[in-house]
């Protein structure tokens, strides 16, 4: 038996303090916004990337990882591992990684892995808007080729596609007419077009 | 009590085994479970802002509730259950399915006002007195501050006294329905010692309503 089973002013407190305040449909735009924008570079985070063919995921720093392990290893095996290499000891600790990634990574050099696309997410904060694109240098300013999808509930528009690690410029294409910047995201004067656009890094600095 | 008139316990928590009927209170309480798509998590941790806002509209009411009862200045509450969602949001990748998703968010926003009332108490500590604290909880003595529920605000103000780590136990058992197992799951607190908690809670709670209202 509780407290307030044998106490009616404990009881009908309790019962007051289980009022719930109504949604706040404002408050949770701000914390879908904040949320998103914490989570734009996925550089701190892994990512789980949906493995279509056996329908489970992976960390995709996991794999990045066994990738540049296997490769060393791929190294050591062909003979072209320069024992006076500052890097030498390594090879000791990467002996134990699983074969089977070598027989398609041992060629990967670690600067293909460094250029491998990273998947990015994109989210912008606009209820009118009818649609809605990323445009950007990574995909030659081209508003077909990323169109975001709209939150049914808060008119949030959001997409995440793949992008090679570095510096890149972009905007939002609203409407296919108006070119917005990522109110998010610090601006920059693009080179190219002469006008401001949004800047984001991608990958580890 | 009959039948119908018990809430409806989700088949996880069944499977589990929680008992959630130590208390007659707990049989009282308005359905625990928010209504999410059981799929709406795993969609939220592969980035899905849609099920991810589908997330925060079923929890935010409640994480606001919890979060304005337990921080020292409740004007802090909304930028706390803000804080507590990004940082779901950022270590959803690492959630586990087994682990019942209510209990993790609950226990990240514990954390967060836990921090936020050690922040706080620290801030007073160099700039007033301890005492005060109670007075940002609404008063009618306060200019502009709407004083329709009497009783409500006596209930917020007399709960503002129970410390903070009875509190904490007090609301997470009674108003946001969790079982003392779960709850020992959560906090790493022995069962004992958080009905012992609870019912200190309780007891400083009544007597300060019985010196009004008794």
């Amino acid at each position: 038996m509780s407290d307030a089973d044998h106490d009616p002013m404990l009881q009908r407190a309790i019962d007051e303090l289980r009022q719930l305040p109504p949604l706040d449909r404002d408050a949770v735009r701000k914390v879908v916004g904040a949320a998103a924008a914490a989570r734009l570079s996925p550089a701190d985070e892994p990512v789980f990337v949906e493995r279509a063919a056996r329908g489970r995921s992976i960390r995709m720093w996991s794999a990045i990882g066994m990738a540049a392990a296997a490769a060393v290893v791929g190294f050591v095996v062909r003979g072209q591992w320069r024992t006076s290499d500052e890097r030498t000891p390594v090879a000791a600790s990467v002996a134990a990684a699983p074969a089977a990634p070598t027989a398609t990574l041992q060629t990967a050099a670690p600067s293909e892995l460094e250029s491998k696309p990273i998947l990015q997410q994109f989210v912008f904060d606009n209820a009118r808007a009818r649609r809605v694109s990323v445009v950007g240098d990574f995909n030659t300013w081209n508003p077909t080729s990323a169109v975001m999808r709209r939150s049914s509930n808060v008119g949030l528009w959001s997409v995440i596609i793949p992008i090679s690690p570095g510096r890149h410029i972009y905007g939002f294409m609203v409407d296919d007419s108006v070119f917005t910047l990522d109110p998010r995201a610090p601006k920059v004067r693009d080179a190219d077009l002469g006008t401001e656009g949004s800047v984001v890094i991608v990958g580890r600095p | 009590m009959t039948r119908a008139s018990q809430p409806r316990l989700g088949l996880k928590t069944a499977r589990r085994g929680i008992n959630l009927t130590t208390s007659p209170l707990f049989l009282q309480r308005p359905a625990l479970a928010a209504a999410l798509d059981p799929t709406t998590i795993s969609r939220a941790k592969l980035g899905d802002i849609d099920a991810f806002t589908a997330i925060v509209e079923a929890y935010h009411p409640r994480c606001m509730r919890f979060a304005r009862a337990m921080l020292r200045n409740p004007d802090d509450a909304e930028d706390m259950v803000q804080e507590t969602f990004v940082r779901l949001y950022r270590a959803l990748p690492r959630y586990e399915e087994r682990q019942r998703f209510e209990s993790w968010l609950f226990q990240i926003l514990g954390n967060c006002c836990r921090t936020a009332n050690t922040a706080s108490r620290r801030h007073d500590a160099h700039t007033v007195e301890d005492d005060d604290v109670l007075e940002r909880v609404p008063s009618p003595d306060m200019p502009g501050t709407r004083f329709d529920d009497e009783w409500g605000d006596d209930v917020r103000r007399a709960l503002a006294e129970v410390p903070d780590y009875n509190r904490e136990i007090f609301l997470l058992h009674y108003i946001e329905g969790f079982a003392y197992d779960e709850i020992e799951r959560m906090t790493g607190i022995k069962q004992s010692a958080l009905k012992m908690r609870v019912k200190r809670a309780s007891d400083m709670l009544r007597s300060r309503l019985a010196e009004r209202y008794g």
